[in-house]
């Protein structure tokens, strides 16, 4: 059997490869782009090979010895979930690696672009095959890393990388965006999260002596194990939070979004594979790998442990909740492609979010021990999965075509699109069946993860969020119909159509996002006919996860109300942009209301702004503080020391003018002075 | 403890000097350069082959080794503890020898047609062979007495080439760095002095076991803090510590970039590196009772260093600032008196040197090849000319900043594993999360808003916009050998790490019978 190892080893190699010939001055193209590609297929096909194994009940585990006291070594864990996600991964990396081959032709930063592109998928198989927490931190900054050097790709900042409208301003902070400013941004913000990761990783070392996954899991049910000793503590809900931190920011969950949105400077491609298909599911990833793992926890030791672990899950819940709404609110306005779908992304991650923080804290109130209410976690848990699953797929098409749309128009605004349907037919199918699974509709995927999702919300109780999800949903529908009867359907506001030579998109372009678009019919399709159960038998073998379903969605009721509702948003874009044809920006100039909520929804929500006013202004504010200070240090050392030093220094030389009657009376004195503390000495 | 057959560690120190004098007259200076480098990287080697053999836990001890009384064993050990440090300065001194090279060549012509008459380029290397064999004959010693010659002797060629190659104001600054970091040196010797005075001999290391000598409390009685806090208030001051941080600032940005290289990064994280090996098991009580004033100095120290070093401009203060910040972290390390601290400030020791090295060599490339430029306000858009110099530059940022595959990625979180290990979860949990928030941020914030302001976006200047695209050469392969053993010590992490940790449970043993 092969090691599971080489999943991630494999990208691993091909980028050292290009790292030693880049530094050799090699810089030939296709060199670059068929290594990355070829490195990405032998892991796919590596984890296909594998998958079946996992899927008949055997957890594949190997591990090579690397630092055994802290419990770190280079161990691959391939349990359900693990090859649930090295399949997604490995296979949509693939297919993005081979339209990024002809989308990056002749790019200044060929090079760098597949190196870090290889490197990625490397750091994201490592990231969910890791066995334990330092290699997952590992795999996890590699992503990171990436990510920040691809969203600055273009690092020359030319104005047709930016992401907003130049000059545009809210509450005078500038809300357009440079792919270097971008970077940095992406880097910090996730970086936050990922101190919070680090610090729960020294957190529980500190209570176990180990670093490794498994073991943690099974010291979370013990009596005296690390999740009861912090309830007693009183901070375990806290102490979660803080562990998940890293995955709240790296899946842009509120308030950590921002950076997730101004990631769009970077080629598309990789938007399609690192911000939409994988990377930003890495937080979910971590909640998916231990969310069993607490909720496991919490229902064996149950008391003060169940009530901390079910807050932090409602927390979770919430969270996710407000970021799917309000991303979705955001997306109705943009005028760039990318940004609608980036907007689009972190709605559906708190779809996930929401999924698996319902799911634990369907343990509220559950008895201690109890396995039926366990089975109902992992059914959400599945759910939320299963939603990672169907949203990589669509969203990577969404975006390929994105990428193919600007790259025809040579603008990223959808203002100068349109008319698309008449020139590129396939592109315009793909886009209805990813946007339509996007949607919600059946009987795409997209709908039956979604309802998953929305059904474990109902289950827990969490009616609000429910509520909240449901509204999104509808949101959802409209956007993403907006947007495709934008671009496909009807004339461009700006521009006109015969200004550029439309032609459909290359081969090796097209068939990527074709592939994925039917991908998302094919599973929707299949879905009802076993392929849900199939998924479910695969992730019933995940660690603190022995069995897992997918709930049943049936054709009733409130799930009926929701997909008419959802249609009927598709439906009102279509007649709104196809017949009414409505002047938005004529009403924006006329009422004052309208241009207020534009506004607010344009500058998204105004969380950019008030970050940079408080914490970057304020920062700024210590920085100038700490400096003045630090003038001030300086000048005690520099200024103040050396002036009293000199000054001392003259006083004390005009004591020493060559004058014997003055030494001799200085003499006369202190021998006086000697003598009388002699005499009080002794005396 | 093995005894070498060979006197290994005495003339790993004593041929570079040696070759240096006899070149100091020669104009062969590539030649002379090569044998410097080679020999520079022989206390590497020595490290390496001891961690394959598995004979660091145990640690090594030179065969030529005298006892004196009333002074104790003079001799030169190497283990655990000290072994990735003697890496460190090994790996920089040896790839900045090179380095110097172009850049001290043109250094001398510049100073020359300004009308300045600077030491050739062999007087140029013999004092740089001093003072990087004095670095690693200080970590080798054993014995107070033969730790403050090498303190000294590093004190005195540093000095030197500030004041012969500086910038600047360079013979003002060179006094400076000599005034300061000298008085911390006499108050350590202070403290020294009166340790050996009472004690009888000055060792701190025991030959045969190469375990420290224990508790000096009983010995010295109620003298024990004020000593305590001499040696301390010395190393603090060579450390750059908030509050006695005020010579580095001048001394590294102006000092020759080579020497830059070696100041920031070995010598003043020598100071931490002293406490470990001898204040902290000399005196366990004054550690214990001061802990958190030191972990509470560290904070302060990595986001007062980190902030200030955001409202640098020139690119070398820049860095210098960082440093002072990245000393925090040694001194959080070494404050949590657990052995995963402890390792953890180790590794931080070999992390900073190795990043700060490459990024001191990277603003030395702009000064070479832009005559001078160090305006971070004027940079803008460098990678594009610069692609090598940007990769490498960002591959010392992640250093600092611990990201993998960076062997600064082991020392962040093995402070942290260690930190956590010390503090009282229940009721610190959340003051230390933010902290740790706030400073690890900070760190990241000045690491890749600079990497912005210097490599990315627009030219914002005459000389960045026309500057000429990059000639890889020796500067630039230096800096990749340096980065490339940063990148070596991730994967290769293990024997070192085993017997680290073993010298540093050694002297956690010492600070447990105090704590109880």
């Amino acid at each position: 059997m092969i090691d599971p190892l080489y999943i991630w080893l494999t990208p691993y190699l091909a980028a050292g490869i290009m790292a030693i010939t880049w530094v050799m001055g090699i810089r030939k193209e296709s060199f670059y782009s068929w290594l990355s590609v070829l490195s990405i297929l032998v892991s796919a096909i590596i984890a296909t090979i594998l998958t079946p194994k996992v899927y008949h009940g055997d957890i594949i585990y190997t591990v090579h010895s690397w630092m055994p006291d802290i419990g770190v070594n280079v161990g691959t864990y391939m349990d359900g979930l693990g090859a649930f996600m090295s399949l997604v991964v490995a296979w949509l990396s693939f297919l993005i690696a081979v339209y990024s081959t002809k989308y990056m032709e002749g790019d200044w930063g060929f090079q760098r672009y597949f190196f870090f592109f290889t490197f990625f998928v490397g750091s994201m198989l490592l990231l969910v095959l890791a066995d334990n927490l330092v290699l997952l931190f590992i795999g996890w900054e590699g992503t990171g890393l990436a990510s920040y050097a691809l969203i600055g790709h273009w690092y020359t900042d030319d104005e047709d990388t930016w992401v907003g409208d130049p000059g545009r301003k809210a509450l005078g902070t500038n809300m357009y965006f440079e792919p270097s400013h971008s970077g940095v941004r992406a880097i910090l913000f996730t970086k936050i999260g990922d101190i919070g990761m680090l610090i729960g990783m020294a957190g529980i070392f500190a209570l176990t002596g180990t670093l490794s996954i498994p073991q943690i899991s099974n010291l979370a049910s013990q009596s005296d194990g690390w999740m009861a000793t912090l309830a007693n503590m009183k901070i375990l809900t806290a102490f979660l939070v803080v562990f998940s931190l890293g995955a709240l920011a790296k899946s842009a969950q509120f308030p950590f979004q921002e950076w997730l949105v101004t990631a769009m400077t970077g080629p598309t491609p990789v938007s399609a594979l690192i911000h939409a298909a994988t990377m930003v599911k890495a937080g979910v990833y971590f909640m998916l790998r231990f969310a069993p793992i607490f909720a496991v926890g919490a229902a064996n030791l149950g008391g003060a442990v169940l009530d901390a672990v079910t807050s932090y899950f409602w927390i979770i819940a919430l969270l996710g909740g407000i970021t799917a709404f309000m991303m979705a609110t955001m997306a109705i306005v943009s005028r760039e492609l990318k940004l609608i779908l980036a907007f689009s992304t972190a709605s559906q991650l708190g779809y996930m979010f929401l999924g698996v923080g319902a799911a634990g804290y369907l343990l509220k109130g559950a008895e201690a021990g109890t396995s039926n209410t366990l089975s109902l976690v992992y059914e959400g848990i599945a759910a939320s999965a299963s939603h990672l699953m169907s949203h990589a797929v669509f969203k990577a098409a969404l975006f390929l075509i994105a990428g193919w749309a600007i790259h025809a128009v040579h603008s990223r605004f959808i203002d100068d699109m349109g008319n698309f349907a008449k020139y590129m037919k396939i592109s315009m199918i793909s886009m209805w069946l990813a946007g339509l699974s996007l949607a919600g509709i059946p009987p795409f995927s997209g709908f039956w993860s979604k309802e998953g999702v929305l059904h474990t919300a109902h289950l827990a109780g969490l009616e609000n969020l429910w509520l909240l999800g449901v509204i999104t949903a509808g949101i959802t529908a409209f956007y993403i119909t907006r947007a495709t009867v934008r671009v496909f359907h009807i004339k461009p506001y700006h521009r006109h159509e015969e200004e550029h030579h439309l032609h459909e998109a290359p081969l090796t372009m097209l068939l990527p996002y074709f592939i994925l678009a039917l991908t998302a019919l094919v599973i929707g399709l299949a879905w009802p006919l076993g392929f849900s159960e199939k998924v479910a038998e695969l992730l019933g073998h995940t660690l603190a996860m022995p069995s897992a379903e997918l709930p049943s969605v049936e054709f009733t009721g409130i799930t009926l109300e929701i997909v008419g509702y959802a249609l009927l948003m598709v439906l009102f874009a279509i007649v709104l942009y196809l017949a009414f044809k409505p002047d938005f920006v004529g009403l924006l100039q006329k009422s004052t209301t309208a241009r207020i909520l534009h506004d607010f929804l344009y500058d998204r929500w105004y969380i950019n702004a008030l970050i940079y006013i408080f914490i970057v202004g304020g920062f700024a504010g210590l920085v100038e503080i700490m400096g003045w200070i630090n003038g001030v240090i300086d000048a005690f050392y520099h200024v103040a020391i050396p002036v009293v030093l000199i000054a001392g220094s003259q006083a004390f030389r005009g004591l020493h003018r060559g004058r014997t009657d003055l030494y001799l009376t200085f003499y006369a004195y202190f021998i006086g002075v000697a003598l009388l503390v002699l005499y009080f000495l002794w005396g | 403890m093995v005894v070498l057959d060979t006197s290994l560690l005495w003339l790993s120190v004593l041929l570079p000097v040696i070759i240096s004098i006899l070149g100091v007259r020669s104009e062969k200076y590539e030649t002379l350069a090569s044998i410097i480098a080679a020999l520079l990287l022989f206390p590497l080697v020595i490290v390496a082959v001891a961690a394959i053999k598995g004979s660091l836990s145990s640690g090594i001890v030179d065969p030529a080794y005298t006892t004196i009384n009333g002074i104790g064993t003079l001799a030169f050990a190497l283990d655990g503890l000290s072994a990735l440090v003697v890496a460190g300065i090994s790996v920089v001194t040896a790839f900045v020898a090179f380095y110097s090279l172009p850049y001290m060549k043109t250094r001398i012509e510049e100073m020359r047609t300004e009308g300045e008459e600077p030491p050739s380029l062999g007087v140029y290397y013999l004092l740089y062979t001093l003072f990087a064999v004095a670095m690693v004959g200080l970590v080798y010693s054993t014995n107070l007495i033969l730790f403050y010659l090498f303190l000294e002797l590093t004190l005195i060629p540093s000095f030197l080439l500030i004041a012969y190659y500086g910038y600047g104001d360079r013979k003002r600054i060179a006094m400076l760095y000599f005034v300061w970091t000298h008085l911390g040196a006499v108050v350590f010797l202070a403290g020294a002095l009166y340790y050996g005075y009472i004690a009888g001999n000055f060792d701190y290391l025991n030959i045969d076991t190469l375990s420290p000598v224990g508790n000096a409390a009983s010995i010295l009685g109620n003298m024990t803090t004020l000593i305590a806090a001499l040696m301390t208030f010395g190393l603090f001051v060579k450390m750059a510590v908030l509050g006695v941080h005020m010579w580095l600032p001048y001394a590294h940005a102006e000092a020759p970039t080579p020497i830059s290289a070696l100041l920031s990064p070995n010598l003043i994280g020598l100071a931490g590196y002293a406490m470990a090996r001898i204040t902290v098991p000399l005196f366990p009580d004054f550690y214990t009772a001061n802990q958190w004033f030191f972990i509470y100095l560290a904070f302060a120290t990595i986001i007062y260093g980190g902030l200030v070093a955001l409202k640098q401009t020139d690119f070398k203060r820049f860095l210098a600032y960082s440093s002072v910040s990245q000393m925090g972290y040694m001194l959080l390390g070494i404050a949590t008196l657990t052995s995963l601290g402890i390792t953890g400030a180790m590794l931080h020791y070999l992390a900073h040197a190795v990043g700060k090295a490459v990024l001191f060599m990277t603003a030395g490339v702009f000064i070479t090849d832009l005559h001078g430029f160090r305006d971070i306000t004027r940079m803008g858009g460098l990678a594009r000319k610069y692609p090598m110099t940007a990769a490498l530059a960002l591959v010392g940022f992640m250093h600092l900043v611990g990201m993998p595959p960076t062997v600064g990625m082991w020392s962040e979180i093995f402070i942290i594993l260690g930190l956590f290990r010390a503090i009282d979860i229940s009721a610190q949990f959340i003051l230390i999360t933010l902290l740790l928030i706030v400073a690890l941020g900070i760190s990241a914030s000045y690491a890749f808003i600079n990497m912005r302001r210097i490599f990315y976006g627009k030219p914002r200047s005459d000389t960045a916009e026309r500057a000429k695209p990059e000639s890889v050469g020796i500067l630039q392969w230096s800096m990749l050998a340096i980065a490339f053993f940063g990148f070596l010590f991730f994967l290769w992490i293990t024997p070192y790490y085993d017997s680290l940790l073993t010298a540093a449970s050694k002297i956690v043993q010492i600070l447990q019978t105090v704590m109880g």
